[in-house]
């Protein structure tokens, strides 16, 4: 094997664990949109006092740093009425899924590149199978194993109830999820992701063309998240913590753990599958060449390849902009508890001057890269037809575009946490009724629209 | 005679649910944007950091007066634990050595866990001898015991803490701060 190969391949795996590194934000999302909701500021007592007397607060990051480190460090209790062997085995298990499926997930476009004298392309998913949205389901429904499994192997009557609850709603959801999904790939013609994308930046994004499908594709996400308003398998009213009552300790952590990667997961699929994935634009700019000054879609690996420059720019910009609006967000949080008579107002208002310093040049400094790389950059294809261009670039332009998958993904978490904060839980019959009455009947109605018209636009 | 209270009738908009999902999503948008934008609008107080403006006629822990000579102003009348609806204050009187006056408290105890800072001393008390103006409100303690508080400690307190407006209140030893507290507790009024 080649070195480009090698490179390629292991930042390609470093990608499989995106979910673990969005992780810590999501909780911290969680933790900062709940507060924001709830007109409350949020986690902000933990911190970390560094050797110069700095007190690093870290926007309520360090809440995850001493959460894991309590949890590591706590007693990991079996409780003797349990089957040992399956109670210490199910919280792997979504664990495992959670792993497992961001492989199959695309996170950049397929990628030319020259390997020695050979010209290779290879997917921006691990595992680009045919089969593959299948396989991420087939994979993403493990993780109610762990649920059902660790209820039932708690032998506690409250868990057993959670269990049930999550396993029957798995088994309603999936069938809408699945129905929901069934139009868009009937227009794809495939149930390779790479390809969905691929069919989403030369048509349009699902979620234009499939708005019915991506909204029942969204409630069964939270559904199979076992988010608000679905959280009946936890339900703390009536089932005192549902599927995890007698869990605690590193393996209640890793419950945890899985549920937030799934939210990940779920997040970047519903990206990939109705937000064009990697695709920059929802639409062609140019309008089919009408305005010809402006470049011309579809906007895909080799157009970012073609204008890496202004691409770069206007997204270092567009961060750079969104670095000095936090600095403004922190100048105004500076100033607010420089007003107030507080006996710590040095040392915060220290820490809050750090990050402004860090955001604010950073922001500038992304700016300036903005402009050096709209008037600099333009690197050259080393070989033409097919157009294969020097490593380095190529890379960039699949982190562009890794970085446009994300930037969707984060924009799905933010949902699923504002809908937890908003929506109250569904009575358990509700969700049921929901689940067959409405979204399934949906589902089958939307199918069979969406061919009949696939049909009559085709032929 | 029950009053009924009606039930709001849904229209068609809201009995389907799907509107009122993002009318309410608007309504925590608003107020997630609200506090990111502007935090002076959270009426969170960064306590203890920051500590709340207790007012003056709040009732917090009591404190019990003193003469110009240091001594306590309380007479033992037991007026104040009379009136005290939790049977927290605990008083044992004595011959005081002052010839003008008859008693004064040997030992004067507050169960501060048993108070329900309800103001009913301060209201009993004939020669304003006990009050609940110090502003502290935090009481805390690593025994039971703890938490009775005597004497001594209802008498520890400074004079510069308190408003110097109020004469009565800056009777502190020797009473030099105000010279008309002075001089009104040297024309006789012993109280």
């Amino acid at each position: 094997m080649d070195s480009a190969t090698l490179i390629i391949s292991a930042l390609k795996l470093l990608l499989v664990f995106t979910p673990f590194i969005i992780m810590p934000f999501l909780v911290l999302l969680e933790r900062r949109g709940a507060a924001a909701i709830q007109d409350r500021p949020g986690p902000n007592r933990a911190a970390i006092t560094l050797p110069g007397g700095l007190r690093i607060r870290g926007f309520g990051m360090i809440y995850n740093l001493t959460d894991g480190i309590k949890v590591f460090f706590k007693q990991s209790l079996v409780p003797p009425f349990v089957n040992k062997w399956f109670f210490i085995m199910a919280p792997t298990i979504p664990v495992m899924t959670a792993v497992l499926t961001p492989a199959l997930i695309p996170w950049f476009g397929p990628v030319t590149y020259q390997a020695g004298d050979i010209v290779r392309t290879t997917t921006g998913s691990w595992l680009d199978a045919n089969s593959g949205l299948l396989a991420l389901f087939a994979l993403g429904s493990l993780s109610v194993y762990g649920v059902v499994l660790g209820s039932w192997a708690s032998n506690s009557k409250y868990s057993l109830l959670g269990g049930m609850r999550a396993s029957a709603m798995m088994i309603s959801y999936e069938v809408s999820m699945g129905l929901s999904i069934l139009g868009l790939f009937l227009l794809i013609g495939s149930f390779s992701l790479t390809d969905a994308v691929n069919w989403q930046s030369n048509h349009a994004w699902g979620v234009v063309v499939q708005p019915i499908g991506f909204f029942l594709f969204l409630v069964a996400m939270f559904a199979e998240t076992n988010r608000n308003p679905f959280d009946v398998a936890e339900g703390e009213s009536e089932l005192v913590a549902g599927f995890h009552t007698e869990y605690g300790g590193a393996k209640f952590a890793l419950f945890m753990l899985g549920e937030y990667c799934h939210i990940v997961i779920a997040s970047a699929l519903l990206a990939v599958l109705f937000f064009g994935g990697y695709d920059l634009l929802p639409f062609d700019l140019s309008f089919a060449g009408r305005v010809d000054w402006l470049p011309h879609g579809p906007y895909d690996q080799a157009f970012i390849l073609g204008h890496l420059g202004p691409v770069l720019g206007i997204l270092l910009a567009v961060i750079g902009l969104l670095f000095l609006g936090f600095q403004w967000l922190l100048a105004k949080r500076s100033r607010l508890y420089a007003s107030f008579a507080a006996s710590d107002k040095k040392t915060r208002v220290r820490e809050y001057s750090v990050f402004r310093a860090i955001f604010g040049l950073g922001g500038l400094a992304l700016l300036v890269g903005a402009v050096a790389s709209w008037m600099f950059l333009a690197p050259k294809p080393v070989q033409t037809n097919p157009e294969v261009y020097a490593l380095l670039p190529t890379i960039i332009a699949a982190l562009i575009q890794f970085g446009v998958v994300l930037a969707k993904t984060l924009f799905f978490c933010w949902l699923f946490v504002w809908v937890r904060w908003t929506l109250p839980r569904f009575r358990y019959d509700q969700i049921m009724a929901l689940g067959w009455k409405w979204l399934l009947n949906i589902g089958l109605i939307n199918l069979l629209l969406t061919a009949v018209i696939a049909k009559l636009v085709r032929s | 005679m029950p009053k009924i209270v009606p039930r709001p009738e849904l229209t068609f908009w809201e009995s389907i649910y799907f509107v009122e999902i993002f009318k309410g999503l608007g309504t925590t948008f608003r107020h997630a944007f609200k506090t990111l934008t502007k935090p002076e609008s959270l009426p969170t107080l960064m306590y203890p950091e920051v500590q709340p403006d207790i007012p003056r006629d709040y009732r917090s822990r009591h404190r019990l007066m003193k003469r110009p000579d240091g001594a306590p102003r309380c007479v033992a009348c037991f007026m104040c634990s009379t009136a005290c609806p939790a049977l927290c204050i605990n008083i044992v009187a004595e011959e005081s050595t002052d010839r003008h006056i008859e008693k004064r408290p040997k030992q004067f105890d507050i169960d501060l866990l048993l108070c329900v800072f309800c103001g009913f001393c301060v209201e009993a008390c004939p020669c304003d001898a006990i009050r609940m103006d110090t502003k502290i409100a935090i009481l805390a303690a690593d025994s039971r015991a703890a938490f009775v508080i005597d004497k001594t400690q209802l008498l520890d307190w400074q004079p510069q803490d308190y408003p110097a407006t109020d004469i009565q209140s800056q009777k502190a030893p020797g009473g030099s701060l105000h010279a008309e507290a002075l001089a009104a507790f040297q024309a006789g009024d012993h109280h």
